[in-house]
């Protein structure tokens, strides 16, 4: 028997009647099968190979799949994660670096038409450790994530790049926490996308500077692009400080193609529907290609192409 | 240099001014709580029109049957079993301060309401505890069909049917717990009526005392503009400190016809046992501007956050605030604006400080309707942290529904630069005066919209409580 749960929180509430505090999902706990829990330990040193992890869900209409990875000291490694799920599909990534380590993670998520992605990933920081998120929303279905880092040790760092596209009906709903802890650590989070038809979009950002994390600085972008009559964009960017000697900031842009943007186009022969779309495929190429893995860029970029429609189209951008 | 490093230790503001007590010489207190039937001798002591009557007490049914909200700053320390929310004090609306009581003519002389008058307001409203106890309106605005009076006075006026038409009609008793309070107990407040295409030059001023010790304020103010006029309203309160909480939950209603302006400033320095939880709002129609100016400085706990509706096609508006947070204070200020007319605009532009463990709070709201195409919406926030003893968030969020619509958002935290600091001592400032010139600078944005009296006043305010020994 599904019931409505609440995940997504805001580290801090604010008027209900925005609808922004959490999301709620129907999610059936008692059925839920839970597939064997994975767990990595990562070689010491810098890893030749990526660690690649493929989840999806098992034909169950829940499931639950939970993978630990750690990093220990001196290292380094990237780590790939697909998942595809068909049905309702909870992933828990716990991820532990270590100190002076650094760790690139990319993160595709791509449920289908009438799947829900919802993924949770936790990121503890030891002190000098550096994480990058690559995370691409691509699919058709639903797609809830929710990302907390734990920037524990003095001079850590972590940088998260979400790109996404919202089509049809599609709730595309983030929510990013990080907790900065340690003294002089970086936080950098940027959100870019579009959206079109009816899809409903909410981003959540929220740096917070706990006391004692001196000299630490955080910032966090969103750049929202509205290319549908019903689309709904919700932007919730928080700052929260219990330190003096810090430095946070946040910035958002939402609204449609621009007019001299769409006059560039248009003057070279292209026409607006097609711009719209060279747009909203330029946030996740960018973020493709900066996960510098051949394999992996060309498959988010021919999903991106075939909820486009534009496959084909941008063979010679691959 | 390594000096500039050191901390300047910041005391707590001067409030001498603000803080002397008068003797209660009240002609009735309402007993403490909240019950059906002290709301129905409030309608007694108020003589109510029947439907006003009815109005409290389904206020008072629907303030029972509402939660404390589960956001923003904790009220546990208000209990309302324990606030008076009636003091009637012993004298009758004037229009001449010398016929004010003189204990009470004394505290609104320290305050400057009188000198002000003199100098530059077009009319003043007085309230002390629950009453007005003076309003008066130059006559030259008065003959060009300007409405100031007190809020009694217009519900048993031949304004009454606008009163009754526009009473509770922006922030309804549903609206939140407070606003329901509000509608069940509110006492005094201003009625402002100004006929279309009247321009007044110089502002308006309603200032509210609240002198009585656990005692609420539950003032209302309701103001109409016709179309193609323009007001400055100004705001402002103040409070002696007590040991007890006192509760200030007024209601602002504003009206902004078609190519009307209205600014709406306010100076708020409730002491700090005081529980403000405020509420105003304003429908602006084809063409209007609403501008807000606020410079919270005072109060226990705040939740104050202004609300524009920009109904017509056209309409503007602009917020502008400051917010000072010290010892023992917990602030959470900000706007909400709705956009639903085409082509509107809106722009908040805000300064929190944190200093001595006080907490700051910018929160804010900015919805575009679906039908609000061509709508511009711009945010920007900064906020200064003085010491690792205080606190400082930003809660913004942005519900935009249709893609013809462009909307910015821009925050910032961080302290006081020592550069900067480093700079002005080197011209031969105290590190005291250059962390106060700073923090001055910093909040320039609400003092240059102030007329200039009042720029004063908040600038020394900010310069009292920077005052402090480095150390």
């Amino acid at each position: 028997m599904s019931e409505m749960i609440s995940i997504n929180k805001l580290p801090t509430r604010t008027w209900n009647r925005l609808s922004v505090n959490d999301a709620k999902i129907a999610w059936d706990e008692e059925n839920t099968a839970l597939l064997a829990d994975t767990d990595i330990q990562c070689a010491h040193g810098r890893s030749p190979s990526p660690v690649r992890l493929s989840l999806s869900d098992g034909g169950a209409s829940f499931t639950r799949k939970r993978v630990r990875l750690s990093v220990p000291q001196n290292s380094s490694v990237k780590v790939f994660v697909d998942c595809r799920p068909e049905n309702s599909f909870n992933t828990i990534l716990d991820l532990t670096v270590g100190k002076n380590s650094d760790v690139k993670l990319a993160l595709r998520a791509e449920p289908s038409h009438g799947g829900i992605c919802v993924n949770k990933t936790t990121v503890r920081c030891d002190e000098n450790a550096k994480v990058e998120m690559i995370t691409l929303l691509v699919g058709d279905g639903d797609v809830y994530l929710d990302n907390l880092a734990e920037l524990v040790g003095d001079n850590s760092l972590l940088k998260s790049d979400i790109a996404y596209i919202g089509c049809g009906g599609q709730a595309v709903d983030m929510n990013v926490v990080v907790n900065h802890f340690g003294k002089n650590t970086k936080s950098e989070i940027n959100a870019a996308g579009a959206l079109k038809d009816s899809a409903k979009k909410v981003f959540r950002g929220s740096i917070d500077f706990k006391k004692g994390s001196s000299g630490s600085v955080g910032a966090e972008n969103e750049t929202v692009l509205m290319l549908g009559d019903n689309v709904v964009n919700k932007t919730v960017p928080l700052i929260l400080c219990a330190e003096e000697n810090v430095d946070g900031s946040h910035g958002a842009t939402i609204g449609e193609l621009d007019r001299d943007t769409l006059f560039y186009f248009e003057s070279r022969g292209i026409d607006k529907e097609t711009a719209e779309n060279i747009m909203a495929r330029a946030a996740v190429e960018r973020l493709a290609h900066l996960v510098n893995d051949e394999e992996f860029s060309d498959e988010i970029l021919h999903a991106i192409d075939r909820k486009l429609g534009t496959e084909g189209e941008n063979d010679n951008a691959v | 240099m390594n000096n500039i490093k050191e901390k300047s230790r910041i005391e707590d503001i001067d409030r001498s001014i603000y803080d002397i007590k008068d003797e209660e010489h009240d002609a009735f207190r309402m007993e403490e709580g909240l019950t059906p039937e002290i709301v129905e001798k409030l309608s007694d002591e108020k003589n109510d029109p029947e439907w006003m009557r009815l109005f409290r007490q389904r206020s008072l049914r629907i303030y029972n049957e509402m939660r404390i909200p589960d956001w923003g700053p904790s009220i546990d320390g208000l209990d309302i079993d324990h606030i008076a929310s009636y003091v009637r004090p012993n004298t009758k609306m004037q229009n001449d301060w010398k016929n004010v009581p003189q204990d009470i003519k004394d505290t609104f002389d320290r305050l400057g309401i009188p000198q002000a008058e003199r100098k530059s307001l077009a009319g003043v409203g007085a309230q002390y505890d629950s009453e007005l106890v003076y309003h008066n309106v130059k006559r030259e605005v008065a003959a060009e069909g300007v409405v100031y009076t007190d809020m009694e006075s217009a519900l048993n006026s031949e304004y009454a049917d606008m009163v009754r038409k526009h009473f509770m009609k922006l922030v309804t008793p549903n609206d939140h717990k407070f606003a329901a309070l509000h509608g069940a107990v509110w006492s005094g407040g201003s009625f402002v009526y100004v006929p279309k295409g009247v321009h007044l030059s110089i502002p308006l001023q309603s200032y509210f005392r609240l002198n009585a010790k656990g005692a609420g304020q539950f003032e209302h103010t309701l103001i109409i503009l016709d179309e193609d006029s323009s007001l400055h309203f100004i705001e402002g309160c103040s409070a002696p400190k007590y040991n007890v909480a006192n509760l200030h939950a007024g209601c602002v209603e504003l009206y902004v016809g078609k190519n009307a302006k209205l600014r709406y400033s306010t100076i708020e320095n409730w002491s700090k046992n005081m529980y403000n939880l405020n509420t105003k709002r304003a429908v602006v129609e084809e063409g209007g501007t609403i501008e807000w100016i606020s410079g919270s400085f005072g109060s226990h706990v705040g939740c104050l956050y202004p609300m524009s509706i920009l109904k017509g096609n056209g309409s503007k508006m602009e917020f502008t605030g400051v917010t000072f947070a010290g010892n023992g204070q917990n602030l959470d200020t900000g706007a909400k604006v709705v956009h639903v007319g085409e082509n509107t605009s809106s722009y908040m532009n805000t300064r929190s400080i944190s200093k001595d463990g006080g907490i700051s709070t910018f929160r804010s709201s900015v919805v575009v309707e679906k039908s609000a195409k061509g709508a511009k919406s711009s945010v920007s926030c900064q906020s200064l942290m003085l010491d690792s003893q205080s606190r400082s968030d930003t809660v913004p969020v942005m519900d935009i529904r249709t893609k013809d619509a462009a909307v910015g958002h821009e925050a910032k935290i961080g302290s006081i630069s020592g550069d900067a600091i480093f700079y002005l001592m080197s011209r031969g400032m105290s590190e005291e005066d250059a962390r106060a010139l700073i923090v001055s600078g910093f909040a320039d944005n609400v003092s240059k919209e102030l007329p200039v009296e009042y720029a004063v006043e908040m600038n020394n305010l900010i310069r009292l409580e920077m005052k402090g020994s480095i150390g």
